[in-house]
């Protein structure tokens, strides 16, 4: 063990020299020269007051009178340009037009009208918007505070079930604990809303940014000032201050641990295929090391630095130890999916596609389940949540960083085991496609059946050599939920009578092609005997151990995922049937058993005998998996 | 003639090779992802926060407090919100803690003339969100009633607001957002693609056996370059067809690729520049993602910016300014590839 520990530190160090000298001085000088750059100008340029993150800027016209006081009104907004009112055409150099109805000097009626078409009802909000945003400065300038604003609102959160007491509201007890928020030294010890005045950054579109710069000059007023400050339970403010809790700023410093994860796996990805380049790798795989040692020494340097990474971010915005535990299995899945898509990836082009996909596919899952921290459970499917609850300081459980890294951390374990399928002399430095390499990976991890003819089916050895074709079953089953997730996730903005019968179809594909693409490989791979019984036994034992799996992640029913009705029709096979007989009960839950290996059997069956059969088989079986499926959420619903 | 021959077929070789390894439908995959999720986020994150959009949802107030009349008055314009009135705080407070209100105002009168206002709505529930952006509305409403009976002491009262009008709250998003990063999306892949290509021709050596072919350095530079420009414009198109066809209209199409094309050529040449400078692969990809993020992030932030210069096109706001801007554009990419080329032709790669 000592020794194997010794051999993987040996590769470690020697990976760490070699990447070390791979990005030398001149380039990260030549890059820390470009950010100087990049800094000095947008320094340069906010200085000079040139630059604003306004995607938005001047995409709708107004046409607006010069002497109308809503040309002010148009001027400070950015998305709104002012043209002249004269020679405005509405569709074509207009999209809205302002008449006021003037009287003895005061504005008393305002009409739009607004071209009749999906830009003009954007504009017309727009406008409305822009001008609540101007009233709200003319009444920040106004002398009499009292009847500029009437009105001081002090927002609480009280749970229902915990009752009266203080320290219910949400985030109570926790003042200081929102970093990056920008407000120092506010001493107020019960003082709400972490979730409050962070959510006060997002909606800065204009009403309360000019709000706030107009406070800046008297102090102590009602008003909170809005630019750095918070609107906390104790405080009072004005209706237009209030912000609905959304943990924008943890969640814009949760985003910042994912940034770095794309500069290293690209630097990981590029050391794994250099290996495969030219044949470079030879003289490691010819050492007695194995290439689990070669594998965990090349890695440990990259963890290391994510680790370190992670920890010096935690820092310097305020997480905790929490937020390194959370981070690390992302991390180790982003080295985990490049590791995989370095060994299958046939050039460097190939790799960038590779690295992308990855970046993108696990950016976007750890990051959009956190935006939904406060407002469901199901957030917890992403370690990146335990982030925000950490920057938020609110406590968290064994149970959910369990709940939440687990996965992750299990999804990366078996990505690196499908790369290490194909760390071999003949997949290395072979030219194959993806696919090809994907079937040897899997190809690898099962023993063979029915060679020695099928009696051997009934002895132990034979019912042993089905067990990796179950195990490697239910190792999909993390990746099935990712995918189903991500389906459930794409599917949700349809309408439900479309959304549930696509997402029944997808579904049942995925599951139907995580239990039976392994198979495929089997029998491609001649590790299986291409007999029908060798397919039965084989579809048998992959159903079997797809079943077991399903059932061991009930867990999903904990943390309410089934509440959602999209949700429910994703997992209605693990939901619970409360109100049946206990006859019907066993059916119900014995029947998805029958089902998988009634499917599986058939695409296995349709896998012994070539690609066209299998692709064939697997459509059928996709379509009766279905079609189950929809008579289960009849049932439920 | 040669020479264009020459190039062409360094191009057609390029392009080849990406065919085969079906990475240019990886891409098209990624950006479809990408086009899809940031649909899914908008939809998902508008419902949450602006829940009129959803149609129907009203949040039932307890209201009480000396004032409460007044709240009333502001209810019955707030489509989102009625209140219920309540002989004092606790009435109120206990219809809230037995679910027959989503939230309790307290609405009283203070002694300076104003009006003090307890706002208890409940604690991190999925309605949460949704309840105080009712409340606030409810809440602007009110204020601007008590502000319209306060206006003698007002020096400059407010602009009346003109009429609420539906509208689609992904709108501005799609065109603002998504449009632009669709349409950059191909931009920072063919960039990539040029480092790639060249870094790895270096790498394995083949660079060398194309040297010795009739072409110059120059000529293989331009092939390489064309491939990449080559095929950017074609998958802006493919999305802006495709949001065409759900319904999203798309102005100034050629503009827009006119755009993205100078842009492409502006990224394939500092990818070039890069890929000509750094020892290998892995310092010149890291370089280039830093070139562009600096590129696009500083870019972004200027005012007419590409992003808003391809959004003002898209949504059919375009003025002369924006026109000299895509010139502008083209011209500085011309210049930047004219240069790099140059000096990469004169001084070769380092090896």
């Amino acid at each position: 063990m000592i020794d194997r520990l010794q051999r993987i530190l040996r590769v470690a160090r020697w990976e760490a020299a070699r990447a070390g000298g791979g990005v030398d001085r001149r380039t990260l000088l030549a890059a820390l020269a470009l950010l100087l750059v990049a800094g000095g100008v947008l320094g340069g340029g906010l200085a000079a007051g040139v630059v604003g993150l306004d995607v938005d800027r001047d995409v709708y016209r107004v046409a607006v009178d010069g002497d109308s006081p809503y040309t002010d009104a148009v001027e400070e907004a950015p998305a709104l340009t002012g043209v002249p009112v004269d020679d405005a055409v509405l569709g074509d150099t207009a999209d809205l037009v302002v008449f006021d109805g003037t009287r003895s000097g005061t504005v008393e009626t305002v009409t739009v009208r607004a071209s009749d078409t999906p830009k003009g009802e954007a504009a017309a909000a727009e406008f409305r918007e822009a001008v609540e945003a101007h009233n709200e400065r003319l009444m920040a300038a106004e002398e009499n505070r009292t009847a500029a604003f009437p009105i001081t609102v002090a927002l609480q959160y009280v749970g229902r079930t915990s009752g009266l007491d203080e320290g219910s509201t949400l985030g109570g007890g926790d003042g200081g604990s929102d970093a990056g928020s920008g407000e120092g030294g506010d001493g107020s010890g019960d003082g709400d809303g972490s979730d409050g005045d962070s959510a006060d950054g997002s909606d800065g579109t204009g009403e309360t940014g000019g709000d706030g710069t107009a406070e800046g000059g008297d102090g102590g007023l009602a008003v909170p000032s809005i630019g750095g400050g918070a609107f906390r339970a104790d405080t009072v403010g004005s209706p237009g201050a209030i912000s609905p809790p959304f943990p924008f700023v943890s969640l814009l410093l949760a985003f910042v641990f994912l940034v770095p994860m794309n500069f290293l796996i690209q630097a990981y990805g590029s050391s794994v295929l250099d290996e495969r380049t030219n044949r470079r790798g030879e003289p490691l795989l010819v050492t007695p090391l194995s290439p689990v040692d070669i594998v965990a020494g090349k890695t440990l340097p990259y963890v290391a630095v994510a680790a370190l990474v992670t920890a010096l971010i935690a820092a310097a915005v305020g997480g905790g130890a929490l937020s390194v535990v959370a981070v690390l299995p992302v991390a180790m899945a982003f080295l985990g999916a490049t590791f995989v898509g370095a060994m299958f990836a046939r050039s460097f082009k190939e790799l960038t596609f590779v690295t992308v996909g990855v970046s993108v596919l696990l950016t976007t899952y750890a990051f959009v389940p956190a935006i939904f921290t406060n407002v469901t459970p199901v957030a917890l499917v992403s370690p990146l949540t335990l982030v925000v609850f950490d920057l938020q300081g609110e406590a968290v459980g064994l149970g959910e960083i369990l709940f939440s890294t687990g996965p992750m951390t299990v999804g990366a374990a078996l990505l690196f085991g499908l790369g290490l399928g194909v760390y071999r002399e003949e997949d290395m430095f072979a030219q194959k496609p993806v696919g090809r390499k994907f079937l040897d990976a899997l190809a690898v991890r099962l023993r063979s059946v029915g060679e020695a003819g099928t009696g051997s089916l009934r002895s132990r050895s034979g019912l042993r050599a089905l067990a990796p074709v179950a195990v490697l079953t239910a190792c999909t089953i993390p990746f099935v939920f990712v995918a189903e997730l991500l389906a459930v996730a794409l599917l949700f903005a349809l309408p439900v009578t479309v959304s549930i019968p696509v997402l029944l179809v997808t579904i049942a594909f995925i599951e139907e092609v995580a239990k039976s693409v392994h198979l495929y490989a089997g029998f491609e791979r001649d590790a299986f005997a291409r007999t029908d019984r060798v397919a039965v036994a084989v579809g048998v034992a992959s159903a079997v151990g797809f079943f077991l799996a399903e059932k061991a992640t009930a867990v999903v029913q904990a943390v309410g995922l089934t509440e959602l009705y999209v949700g429910r029709a994703a997992f209605g096979s693990v939901a619970g049937a409360e109100g049946l007989s206990p006859l019907a009960v066993a059916v119900l839950f014995f029947a998805p058993l029958l089902l998988h290996g009634f499917a599986t059997t058939l695409a296995a069956v349709g896998a012994s005998r070539n690609r066209t059969y299998y692709v064939l088989t697997l459509a059928l079986a996709t379509l009766i998996h279905a079609a189950y499926n929809f008579g289960v959420v009849r049932l439920y619903a | 003639m040669r020479s264009r021959d020459s190039r062409l077929t360094i191009a057609g070789r390029e392009l080849s090779g990406l065919r085969a390894e079906k990475t240019i439908l990886l891409a098209i995959g990624i950006q479809l992802f990408i086009a899809a999720f940031s649909s899914f986020l908008v939809v998902g994150l508008v419902s949450m926060y602006d829940p009129g959009s959803l149609g129907g949802a009203e949040v039932e107030v307890a209201g009480a407090g000396d004032a409460v009349s007044d709240l009333e008055r502001a209810a019955s314009e707030v489509d989102g919100a009625s209140v219920t009135r309540y002989e004092d705080a606790g009435e109120a407070r206990l219809a809230f803690d037995r679910n027959a209100a989503d939230a309790v105002v307290v609405a009283n009168r203070n002694d300076d003339g104003g009006i003090s206002v307890v706002v208890t709505a409940p604690d991190a529930t999925v309605e949460t969100t949704v309840i105080v952006v009712q409340l606030r509305d409810l809440l602007r409403t009110y204020e601007r009633q008590e502000r319209a009976d306060r206006a003698a002491y007002l020096s400059e009262s407010p602009l009346p607001l003109p009429d609420r009008t539906g509208t689609s709250p992904y709108f501005t998003f799609t065109y603002t957002v998504l449009i632009p990063v669709l349409v950059f999306l191909p931009v920072f892949i063919s960039g990539s693609l040029v480092v790639d290509s060249i870094t790895e021709e270096l790498d394995e050596g083949t660079f060398e056996l194309l040297r010795v072919a009739p072409v110059t350095l120059g000529e293989i530079v331009d092939g390489k370059a064309l491939a990449a420009v080559a095929i950017a414009p074609g998958q802006a198109l493919l999305w802006l067809l495709l949001l065409r066809a759900n319904g999203t209209p798309v102005a100034n199409v050629p503009s827009i690729l006119v755009l993205m094309t100078a842009l492409t050529a502006l990224v394939v040449a500092l990818a070039l520049a890069i890929s000509a400078l750094a020892p290998d692969r892995r310092a010149a990809q890291f370089l280039y993602s830093i070139g562009v993020l600096v590129l696009f992030g500083g870019a972004t932030a200027m005012a007419g910016g590409p992003a808003n210069a391809v959004a003002r096109l898209a949504i059919d706001s375009a003025d002369a300014t924006t026109t000299a801007l895509v010139v502008a554009y083209v011209g500085l990419a011309a210049v930047a590839y004219a240069g790099v080329r140059t000096i990469v032709a004169e001084n070769g790669f380092e090896t």
